[in-house]
């Protein structure tokens, strides 16, 4: 069981949410896990919680099809924050859209975090995912 | 007796009028008549001057032979002195006593310097008709009426191509000419000269003797003596290489001319001053314009002033450079109607090589042009719907996926789950997300059918009457909170439109309307519709939220795409509406300002 301070998931179809909560439950202990609609919201939570001097999510699910701001523009705003702490972020899609995996990489190499890329359906969330080496593999 | 006898003989002789002089055997002068010794400036002669006749004609080297053959003979032979040359004509005969015996020579001498004087000039004359003749190549002939002898001069024979000894009939000479119309001609003619006095200049054909055609140029002119015709003179010229050279040309020019007159292009020549010298069919065509109309003028009187200014330009660009320009894209507009041109325009040299003017070409391409647009049209369209299609792929595929994985997910947590109210939480997850697919499919039907079935049938429909219809279904929301619709569209104003589209577009626009209005004013929602001759314009404005187009302009339209957090948004109205719209051929666009208000502008297209 790892334990994380705090987790963002930041999608707007409750049942994914419901499914993260769900598998997060059985490899992570966390108190603090925030959801949020759109990236818009999440965003606007960051810059609140950077003001105030609250610790920054260690582990963000971010989903791309959002309303309002979509994962690439959370993803922009996020890198323009320019925070030091250690974040992993976890892009989950149902999209096999190959021009998504393109602009995936394009962030990959520009994101000073970890960037996983995750397909639906996911099934289980790994060490990885948390933001460690999974030394067992 | 004896002496005065011989005195009266020789007194006798001295007065002789023509110059006579006697000679003793041995050719020494015994005396003469005083014109013969003053002509050759002698003084009166006696037994002692003694003068010898053969130094009186020193031209004449073998005189003394002569004399000694006791013949007649003459001779002609010169004096010079200071009046110039006299021309002189001697007789000599032996002068005979009565017993027949040879006692010496008789000279008589004649001045024939104006004989001699009149043969050289007419030497001359001959000369110079024959330096004429053989410069001008011009053969004369004449013919005696009354002998009816035919004479020709050597030209004359030498065109025939016969030889010099030649020595043609009347008859002969008319069958040189090419029968038919030739030899007919020249017979009439030939006639009438001498019947009725005329005169003629013509050209006909010959055929030579080696057999040759060729064009001669005939003159004949009679000559008349005591009213009847005598003689007829006349000439003769060997045309023929002209004729062929000048047929030749002619034959060029027409080639030439109906090539340029007959090719698709409107060709014109100009001179340096961009004036019209030379324009074929095509060019007066396009212009409405005769030749003669447009010979001498200048694009400035024939185009518009900003048209002509361009067109003079690039002329001078061409005769000042000599580099011709070659299918350059041009425009002209001739009472309000363009035409497009693939105009070319090259240096045109006189025949020093110097530049003269200029030689254009244009190609009308409008047709053409009209046919690329309609294609780049199609392509746009073509892309535009394959685009469309694309896009629509991957919407299918996107939230067809979203659910499918939703279920496996949920599907995987229900295998494993053992705590009965998990399960049952599990179990009403997976009836939403089935609920969820049942919609989508329900949305993603009649995005499809919209796109198969354009086959249904536009109808007229009274613009107003249709808002009005579906303006109450919103009057209890609308009555709840005091917002007023505006309908501002005029009675007969009639759009051509599939009915359960038009209203699905106004019930859409109007409740996207009522969803995003502001929440510090009271919602205000203005209708207008315009009519002009492209067809009918809606406008659906509010004073609502209204959405920054600089963020969502390409999204505002998409499939799945909200931009507010509204729960009951679902991001497929607009994208319905545009689907719409799009076909029965119109389109929609948007004007917006973020707390202001939002416009959409429908135009509907009334080709059916």
């Amino acid at each position: 069981m790892k334990k994380v301070s705090c987790i963002f998931i930041v999608d707007d179809d409750p049942i994914t949410v419901f499914g993260i909560k769900k598998m997060l439950k059985s490899v992570a202990s966390c108190e603090d896990i925030q959801i949020f609609q759109n990236g818009h919201e999440a965003h606007e939570a960051i810059k609140e919680r950077l003001k105030e001097g609250k610790i920054i999510p260690e582990v963000i699910f971010l989903d791309i099809n959002m309303p309002i701001m979509d994962g690439w523009g959370f993803l922009d705003e996020l890198i323009s924050l320019d925070i030091k702490e250690h974040i992993t972020i976890n892009m989950i899609t149902s999209s096999i859209d190959p021009l998504d995996y393109k602009k995936w990489n394009g962030f990959k190499n520009r994101c000073p975090y970890v960037l996983n890329f995750k397909n639906k359906p996911i099934f289980k969330i790994v060490a990885n995912d948390l933001g460690c080496m999974d030394i067992a593999s | 007796m004896k002496a005065v006898k011989r005195v009266d003989q020789f007194y006798l002789l001295k007065q002789l009028p023509k110059a006579t002089a006697l000679l003793c055997k041995k050719g020494i002068l015994l005396d003469a008549s005083c014109s013969w010794l003053d002509i050759f400036g002698l003084p009166p002669q006696d037994e002692t001057t003694k003068t010898r006749v053969s130094s009186l004609y020193s031209e004449i080297p073998d005189l003394k032979r002569r004399l000694k053959e006791n013949k007649s003979f003459s001779l002609r032979h010169k004096i010079k002195n200071t009046d110039g040359t006299r021309h002189l004509k001697s007789y000599f005969a032996p002068w005979f006593d009565e017993k027949e015996n040879v006692i010496g020579t008789i000279i008589q001498t004649d001045d024939i310097t104006s004989e001699v004087l009149k043969e050289q000039q007419v030497d001359w004359l001959n000369n110079i008709l024959e330096t004429k003749v053989e410069v001008s190549k011009t053969g004369w002939w004449e013919f005696n009426v009354q002998t009816e002898a035919l004479t020709w001069c050597k030209e004359t024979k030498r065109i025939h191509q016969v030889p010099d000894c030649f020595e043609p009939t009347t008859i002969e000479a008319f069958n040189f000419f090419k029968p038919g119309y030739s030899q007919n001609k020249v017979s009439m003619l030939f006639h009438k000269a001498i019947a009725s006095n005329q005169s003629y200049n013509t050209k006909l054909m010959i055929i030579t003797f080696n057999g040759e055609e060729r064009w001669v140029r005939i003159t004949g002119k009679p000559f008349v003596k005591e009213g009847k015709v005598i003689k007829v003179f006349g000439t003769i010229r060997d045309i023929h290489d002209q004729e062929i050279a000048e047929a030749r040309v002619k034959e060029h020019q027409q080639l030439l001319s109906t090539l340029v007159d007959s090719l698709p292009l409107n060709v014109y020549v100009k001179d340096l001053e961009s004036r019209k010298v030379l324009v074929n069919k095509g060019e007066c065509n396009h212009l409405g314009k005769k030749v003669e109309e447009l010979i001498g003028k200048t694009d400035f009187e024939l185009y518009e002033e900003k048209d002509a200014q361009i067109s003079r330009e690039e002329d001078i660009e061409v005769m000042k450079n000599l580099t011709p320009i070659i299918g350059k894209e041009t425009v002209s507009t001739l009472n309000g109607k363009t035409t497009h041109f693939l105009t070319s325009k090259i240096p045109h040299f006189d025949l020093e090589g110097k530049v003269c003017g200029l030689i254009g070409m244009s190609l009308d391409i409008t047709a053409m042009k009209r046919k690329q647009e309609e294609l780049c049209n199609l392509i746009n369209i073509t892309s535009m719907q394959n685009q469309k299609l694309i896009s629509f792929a991957h919407i299918v595929s996107h939230n067809l996926r979203s659910h499918s994985a939703n279920f496996s997910m949920l599907l995987g947590f229900l295998n494993s789950e053992k705590d009965p109210q998990e399960r049952k939480r599990i179990i009403d997850m997976l009836t939403q997300a089935s609920d969820n697919l049942l919609e989508t499919l329900g949305n993603l039907n009649q995005v499809v059918d919209i796109n198969t079935k354009t086959s249904e049938t536009k109808k007229p429909l009274n613009l107003r009457n249709n808002i009005v219809k579906v303006l109450e279904n919103f009057s209890a929301l609308l009555d709840k909170d005091d917002s007023q619709i505006i309908n501002n569209v005029e009675k007969d104003i009639e759009v051509s439109c599939i009915p359960a589209y038009l209203d699905s577009i106004i019930l859409n626009l109007v409740s996207n309307a009522v969803k995003y209005k502001s929440p510090n004013r009271t919602l205000l929602i203005t209708i207008n519709a315009v009519k002009s001759n492209e067809g009918v314009l809606l406008s659906i404005s509010d004073n609502g939220m209204g959405i920054d187009l600089d963020k969502y302009r390409d999204k505002i339209f998409g499939m799945y795409k909200t931009f507010h957090n509204r729960k009951d948004a679902k991001g497929f109205g607009l994208y319905l509406v545009k689907n719409q719209i799009e076909a029965m051929g119109g389109s929609i666009t948007v004007q917006s300002e973020v707390d202001k208000g939002t416009t959409f502008n429908v135009y509907f297209n009334e080709e059916s």
